[in-house]
This record gives structure tokens, sequence and C-alpha cells, in this order.
């Protein structure tokens, strides 16, 4: 018997115009599970491209909660959330439901310190979204340890980088960082002499670069899910220049994640 | 033995030439340039062509030849807040 169709039918699928996309696997999409570390300016982002591509399986960590100027790029967020009270986490799912009401996503309030890399093998995807080194080295090697592909952004004013981690293959986050990311880390912590604080300071953001880097972190994990090739391996922007370019990194020798990883 | 390499600012575009012995790192040319341009404290990546530098590297490792150059690149932390 002939197929039945109807017209105007492929109009009633969400995800027609992604499924001409012959490469991209939408059941891996729809089926994988999705780490948001972070629901801040990049986490609103990627949770909304998440959403809209057709993931359904997301987790969004995030210990914050909106203030007034996260407003300016943080696409999930209203006007007087800042005096709700409740967290960035929950915010962003409960509006990504607004999105995609089929998708079921989970917010967890709590710092990254508190997932392992049992957590991790939960997942399918890690996506980092995060503002500071020590909260990236945590998540790299958590992610690496649990072989779980881990893509990470970042941005400074009109700069962005995206690093795409596959294990075992990859370098890690760690490889390519050099002395200048662990002093930036040490003046995040301070000793009070009773206490160690740890302090955050204003950093220049703006939503286009934002929106950028965290499209360039989403399409990583769909590419990656659905086989690809990730970049290989870190992608700069430069959003004054109109610029990307991605670089080869090498894996450092001396790396703790690589070198843990051989001896287990 | 010296080779001399050019460095350029990503962020401005400004050069300047460097000596180095085969013995200093990719770390150590960035703190040096970091210094001379009087950079925000903050980190910074080295690219050769199309490849980032690891941060241990030595001059003698890198294949560099005379009047080559370099690019200090900054590393975005940022994005959470």
């Amino acid at each position: 018997m002939a197929e039945l169709i109807r017209p105007g039918e492929r109009d009633e699928d969400r995800h027609d115009r992604t499924r001409l996309i012959t490469w991209v696997d939408m059941d891996k999409v729809s089926s994988s599970n999705v780490l948001v570390v972070g629901a801040g300016a990049l986490g609103n982002e990627a949770v909304k491209d998440l959403a809209l591509f057709g993931f359904r399986h997301v987790d969004v960590l995030d210990m914050d909660t909106v203030v007034r100027s996260n407003l300016s790029r943080c696409v999930l967020f209203r006007e007087g959330d800042q005096s709700s009270g409740k967290g960035k986490a929950p915010l962003v799912a409960e509006r990504a439901r607004g999105l995609c009401p089929e998708i079921d996503i989970k917010a967890i309030e709590g710092k990254v310190q508190s997932l392992g890399p049992e957590d991790m093998k939960r997942y399918d995807m890690i996506l980092g979204c995060l503002d500071n080194v020590a909260a990236r080295l945590h998540l790299n090697a958590n992610s690496y340890h649990a072989q779980v592909p881990y893509v990470d952004g970042g941005t400074d004013g009109f700069r962005g980088r995206v690093q795409a981690v596959v294990p075992p293959f990859s370098p890690c986050l760690q490889c390519g960082m050099n002395r200048s990311h662990f002093k930036v880390m040490e003046r995040r912590f301070s000793c009070t002499g009773q206490d160690t604080v740890f302090y955050q300071p204003k950093m220049a953001a703006e939503i286009t670069t934002t929106s950028i880097v965290a499209a360039v972190q989403v399409r990583e994990a769909v590419k990656i899910l659905s086989g690809r090739s990730a970049i290989a391996n870190v992608m700069h922007y430069d959003g004054l220049a109109g610029t990307s370019e991605v670089f080869a990194l090498d894996i450092d020798p001396g790396c703790s994640n690589h070198l843990s990883a051989k001896l287990s | 033995m010296v080779v001399r390499v050019r460095v350029r600012n990503a962020e401005t575009g400004a050069t300047v030439d460097m000596e180095l012995e085969m013995e200093n790192t990719v770390e150590e040319i960035i703190e040096g340039v970091s210094a001379y341009w009087e950079k925000d404290p903050g980190a910074y990546v080295i690219r050769k062509g199309r490849r980032l530098l690891r941060g241990q590297q030595k001059v003698q490792e890198l294949d560099v030849q005379a009047n080559e150059e370099l690019e200090l690149i900054p590393d975005p932390e940022g994005g959470n807040r």
C-alpha cells in the first residue's frame, strides 16, 4: 500500500528543516543527556539553542541568583527575576520548557565542585559556561576522567573562545593553560587571615559575542554526538575584526589528566 | 644561540622584536611582552601560525625561524555573569 501524506504535514514537524541537514543525528540529539554548567550569559544562550535544536534531556547547574545587570545578555531572564529570589538554574529550566514543552530539563542549584567523575558519567555531553579558571579546571578534569566530551566556552568583551575536548584523543583545557592562567586563578583567591575568599571581578560582556560563543558550543556538541569531528582544537573569535580562527593544540605530556589516564 | 622573533599584540596590532635563547619558554615570552605592553593581568596564549604553543615549551622545541612572527592572544575567562 502506498504511503499516505497530507499537504503541509512537514510544517507540523518542529524539526523538519533541521532534518534536511542529513548528517545531523536527531535521534542521538534527542536521546542524549547533556549537562550545562553555568546558567548565566553563556548558559542562557546554550540552553536556548539546545532546546530549540531538539535536545530533550538537559540538566543545568548554577549556584547563583539573577541580578539586573544579567538582563542585557540573558535571553531567558525577565525584568523582575532579580527580585524573585529564584536561582538562575530553575529560571533557565522553567523558560526552556516554555520554548519547548517536550524538553526534560532539571535545575541543579549548587557548585560545580560538588560534581565528581561518577556524576559526569551520567551524561553524553558537558557544556562549560563558566567564568573562572578554577571551575573550568574542575569540570575539565572530571569530564576527562569520566571520558565524556566537554565543550568549553569563554568570553571577554568582543573576544571569545571555544574548545572541544573529546577524551581520550584530544588535548584538554589544562594542556593549553600556562602560568598566566594560574596567576589569574591565584588572584581570584585571597586569604583574609581567617578564611579564603573567592574574588570575582566584573568582566566585560555583551550579548553578540555571548550568542556566537554559545552557538558554537552547541554546534560542536551536535557534531560530536552525530559522529563528526569536532574543531581541532580551539576556536578564537575576535568580534572587532569579525574573524574566527581554529588553532591546533598538542596534548601536554606533563598534563596531570593525561598522565593519570595513562596510568589507569 | 639566540633567535630574534617578532611578537604581535592581537588586541592592538602592535609588534615588538624579542631576542630569545633556546632555553627560554613560551611562558617567558608571554610574561616578557605582557610586561612590555603593560597588559592587564589576565590569561594569554601565544600562537605560531595555526598552532597554539604550550607554556612550558622551550624555544628549541618550537622550530622557530629568525624574524618569524608569533601572536599574543587574550584567552577569555568570562561567560557566566
